[in-house]
């Protein structure tokens, strides 16, 4: 029963945030010209729904023909094409997922840093150089001249440990790039979201210098780096083991789906089991508390920082290793970084709460891309998902509300204060 | 004299805390008295104001105004019927100005804006009937806690409350202040007002109150005039059985010296130097009071002794050892236990679980962690040997502990700083806000810790507790100790002369002098 309760207040409140961010979208809907619920249908067809979804209902269950010509209703989640959606979700939560991680290890030792998408972009610039320039090394300590020709069993020994030192190096860099302004915040009390909000401007910056001149591989009208080694390379489901199978087919989720669910958990353990963890958390929950219990609350602070950055790096490494194999300009504004922050702070900073929300969040970004292939412009989509994230934000707000609500009761006698109608 | 309220068989569960915290209460209050209520931390006295308040919705029973049965279920509705209430924490905008607090949601508007020269004018008019005046322009952060709580009554007479209920106001109040508070509401129970009083002082109660209800326990445990009961009395009624406002100790057996501090300077919030030139000396078997007006360095010197704050010059010696610079964990791991000043933000961490609270001082030792990995079923049993050693009531292994009361949060605090045998403990104000009962308790451990051998360093701005308790007492005025003297030269105006400047010295001229006036 106390459960029971406890899933429907847990729930109740994102659902409502939801329909309120339709509603108050709707404005901005019918200024476009274009009807709210065709709109909204679309978007979440576009986003969670199969092949050929139109209707709300079709996000459960769907008509379709049969070879044959007759017509059956399925169960639209895991139906053929409906599922590549699944697919396409888990390509889009692999680096939310991450960053969302890394902004609540942060969130949960105090320190506000927003600096995903600095980290993200260093990590990912990182693996971009060394996913090639470290098989070339590599092959030329063994002496081979022409990769392809490189024996079979060196070649083994690189798709394991090439990647492995990339997404390394990857982590190292974001979490050093991390620690830097929590080293700012725990020695010169500089506030850090500031601080991360300028670390991530010259990030973009750096990265975009660095893909435009010295890592700029040929005379492409966008400025691009050189592509990854096969060896560097995650390969995707459907270019790999799962070639064959159609639900994979349009997405290129890969390997890193599995490793953020593993630090999902991992983080989660760190949290929750760990001294460490403890020592991050209880700075957090009062700084004086943990001081006075004999924290060392610097090094716990400046620990989260780099765990974080850590987690971020890991992403941007992910996304080049396993997705995009190059980094090209205009990579560095992707904003991944960002997403994980208000996922973040949707999931209440709850280890769990992030995987439930991420898919959401990316569903809803699908949809949002999508929607511009029917009439509906692509902008609306953007307005949508930011009203959402608004009124999810405003729980308390409508916790209150709802509260109220529930109290509200008709008898309540304002206007005759001797009245008698308020007898209980 | 006619109710002004009444309060029939109020019945409140708590079934977050499994908490039955009013049982069946009943409360008649007449019209124009003060009526004090009083009862341990816990007792439900929040609890049934914040009923009649509209804050929280009772279970059973109902509340009658003017003899008529009335439904609050919104602060709206008892502001509406005549009642204000002013809360154990402030409720103010420290950033707005009095004036702006006073009237934030019935401001006077021209064409919609905030006109906010009628609005001081206004503030002003009313602080001046009331005999309570206030300068309208200052900001709430910026004046002090006595006149902050001036502003809150001001609040909620300019909402015409008829019915002040006032919880535990003078908790918060230097006794200047709360001498000044008596008298206010005194007057504004001579306007015919109606003052519900929830105090932990009895003498208070004594001071202001027509009359007094006890709760224990969640129960009305009876009513009566103010006049007719002692304060001994009171609090045997509260606690339910006889408490001892005594404390029995044996003539101390001081041992090795523990704690030298030597020439102490501490700087104090914005690098101002708090504590000047402070030495002292601390040795087993003994309790160490240091009495003082707040405010004149001793909470800088404990946060020096303990290691949450830097010494600028001088030097602390804990059992021979230089512990100058020493991290809190060093100081602790030697035998330093610290009961903080502040238990809600410093002793303990209210956004967390018992268990998580009990093992901070511990957690990277074993059995309570190995490796670096928790291992809870060490924790869940520390946890639940301080909460049976020391009968925390209503607190729960794993659960939550904002809502327990102080005497019980007070408790786990103690429970897990004595746990390991102390050498030194050092204690400030350790009984403030809590109730006779919980005092009691508190005196009593520290005495037999005394008495197992341990040092004592207790830091109080109550002169009652310093005597009651120490075997020796220091007096620090303006960041300096400026006397320190043997319990048994120790008298309660001596020591006052002392907090409040004169120096030994100058007392000891003046007895000559006044030896000399009066001739044998
Ligand atoms: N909101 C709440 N939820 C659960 N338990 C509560 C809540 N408020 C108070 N309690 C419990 O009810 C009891 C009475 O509390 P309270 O009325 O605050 O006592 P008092 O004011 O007399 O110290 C306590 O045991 C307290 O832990
Ligand atoms: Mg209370």
């Amino acid at each position: 029963m106390k459960f029971l309760r406890r899933t429907f207040d847990n729930l109740s409140i994102p659902v409502i945030a939801v329909l309120l961010g339709l509603v108050a979208s709707s404005l901005f809907v019918a200024l476009a010209n274009v009807s709210p619920i065709d709109t909204y249908q679309r978007l979440f067809c576009e986003g969670f729904g199969p092949r050929g979804c139109e209707t709300f209902g079709d996000l459960v269950f769907i008509e379709v023909e049969n070879e044959d010509g007759s017509l059956q209703t399925v169960f639209s989640p895991l139906y053929g094409s409906g599922g590549s959606r699944i697919a396409l979700i888990l390509e889009q939560i692999t680096p939310l997922i991450l960053t969302a991680l890394s902004a609540a290890v942060a969130f949960q030792a105090g320190m506000f840093s927003i600096g995903m998408d600095g980290q993200f972009v260093m990590g990912a610039i990182t693996v971009a150089f060394l996913g090639y320039a470290l098989p070339d090394q590599i092959y030329m300590l063994a002496g081979v001249s022409d990769p392809e020709a490189a024996p079979e069993a060196l070649k083994t020994a690189m798709h394991l440990i090439v990647p492995l030192i990339c997404l390394s190096a990857a982590m190292a860099v974001g979490a050093i790039y991390s620690w830097i302004p929590g080293y700012f915040k725990v020695k010169l009390n500089v506030n850090v979201l500031i601080s991360t909000i300028i670390f991530n401007a010259i990030a973009v910056q750096l990265v975009g210098y660095l893909v435009n001149y010295p890592l700029r591989s040929d005379l492409n009208n966008i400025a691009r780096t050189r592509r990854i080694d096969d060896t560097a390379w995650l390969i995707p489901f459907n270019r790999g083991i799962f070639a064959d199978v159609e639900w994979f087919s349009g997405a290129r989720v890969g390997i890193g789906i599995f490793i953020a669910l593993a630090a999902v958990a991992l983080v989660w353990f760190y949290l929750r089991r760990t001294t460490a963890g403890y020592e991050q958390r209880m700075t957090r929950g009062s700084s004086l508390f943990a001081r006075f219990g004999g924290i060392p609350t610097d090094r716990a602070a400046l620990r989260a920082m780099l765990i974080s950055g850590a987690l971020s790096g890991l992403a941007g490494a992910l996304a080049v290793l396993g997705v995009e194999r190059r980094i090209v300009d205009g990579f560095a504004t992707s904003g991944v970084g960002f997403e994980g922050v208000l996922v973040a702070i949707l999931a209440k900073e709850s280890i769990i709460g992030i995987l439930l929300v991420a898919p959401f969040i990316a569903g809803l970004n699908l949809g949002a891309t999508n929607l511009q292939f029917g009439d509906i412009p692509r902008q609306l989509g953007g307005i949508i998902i930011s009203f959402i994230i608004l009124f999810s934000a405003m729980e308390d707000f409508i916790r209150a509300r709802l509260t109220a609500l529930f109290k509200w009761r008709p008898t309540r006698q304002r206007s005759a204060p001797d009245g008698e109608g308020a007898a209980a | 004299m006619t109710s002004a309220v009444e309060i029939q068989h109020i019945r409140k569960f708590f079934s977050s805390s499994q908490v039955l915290a009013c049982d069946d209460v009943s409360l008649d209050v007449k019209k124009g008295e003060v009526h004090a209520i009083v009862g341990e931390n816990g007792a439900g006295k929040t609890t049934l104001m914040s009923i009649l308040y509209g804050l929280v919705t009772p279970d059973e029973g109902q509340i009658l105004i003017d003899g008529k049965p009335v439904r609050i279920s919104h602060p709206n509705d008892a502001i509406f019927h005549g009642i204000g209430m002013v809360h154990q924490h402030f409720k103010l905008v420290p950033s707005f100005t009095i004036a702006e607090n006073i009237m934030l949601g019935i401001e006077p508007n021209r064409a919609g804006f905030i006109d906010s020269a009628t609005e001081a004018e206004k503030v002003k008019q009313l602080a001046e009937s009331f005999g309570l005046p206030v300068d309208p322009h200052l900001r709430i952060r910026d004046i002090s806690v006595g006149l902050q709580q001036r502003v809150e009554i001001l609040k909620i007479l300019q909402r015409n409350a008829q019915v002040l209920i006032l919880d535990e106001p003078t908790a918060v109040l230097t006794p200047q202040e709360v001498r000044e508070f008596l008298t206010v509401v005194r007057s504004l129970a001579q306007t015919g007002r109606t003052i519900l009083f929830i105090t932990h002082k009895l003498a208070e109660v004594k001071a202001i109150a027509d009359r007094v209800t006890i709760m224990r326990r969640g129960r009305n445990v009876g009513t009566h005039d103010a006049k007719d009961l002692t304060i001994r009395e009171m609090a045997n009624l509260m606690v339910g059985r006889v408490v001892s406002l005594q404390v029995d100790k044996s003539p101390a057996k001081p041992g090795e010296v523990i704690l030298q501090a030597e020439r102490l300077l501490v700087a104090g919030a914005g690098g101002i130097p708090a504590v000047f030139d402070a030495s002292l000396e601390l040795r087993a078997g003994e309790i160490l009071g240091i009495a003082g007006v707040s405010g004149n360095g001793q909470t800088e010197l404990v946060e020096a002794l303990v290691g949450m704050r830097p010494v600028d010059e001088g030097q602390i010696t804990f059992l021979g050892e230089d512990i100058t610079s020493a991290t809190v964990r060093e100081r602790r791991l030697s035998g330093l236990a610290h009961v903080p000043e502040d238990r809600m933000t410093t002793g303990l961490n209210l956004t967390t679980n018992l268990d998580e609270n009990v093992v901070v001082t511990n957690y990277q030792n074993e059995p309570y962690s190995r490796r670096g990995i928790f291992q809870f079923a060490a924790i869940r049993r520390l946890a639940q040997e301080i909460v049976d050693r020391f009968a925390v009531k209503s607190a729960r292994v794993g659960e939550d502990i904002k809502t327990l009361s102080g005497g019980n949060l007070q408790k786990i605090v103690l429970g897990r700083e004595l746990k390991g045998d102390p050498k030194l403990i050092i204690a400030n104000q350790p009984t403030r806000g809590l109730d006779v009962g919980s005092i009691e308790f508190v005196h009593k451990t520290l005495v037999e810790e005394r008495d197992k051998g341990s040092a004592v360093l207790l830091v109080s701005v109550e002169l009652d507790e310093i005597l009651a308790l120490s075997d020796r007492i220091a007096v620090m005025f303006a960041g300096r100790i400026v006397a320190v003297l043997d319990r048994s030269e120790a008298t309660e105006e001596k020591l006052g002369l002392l907090m409040a400047g004169s120096t030994l010295e100058s007392l000891e001229h003046d007895e000559a002098a006044a030896e000399k006036a009066t001739p044998v």
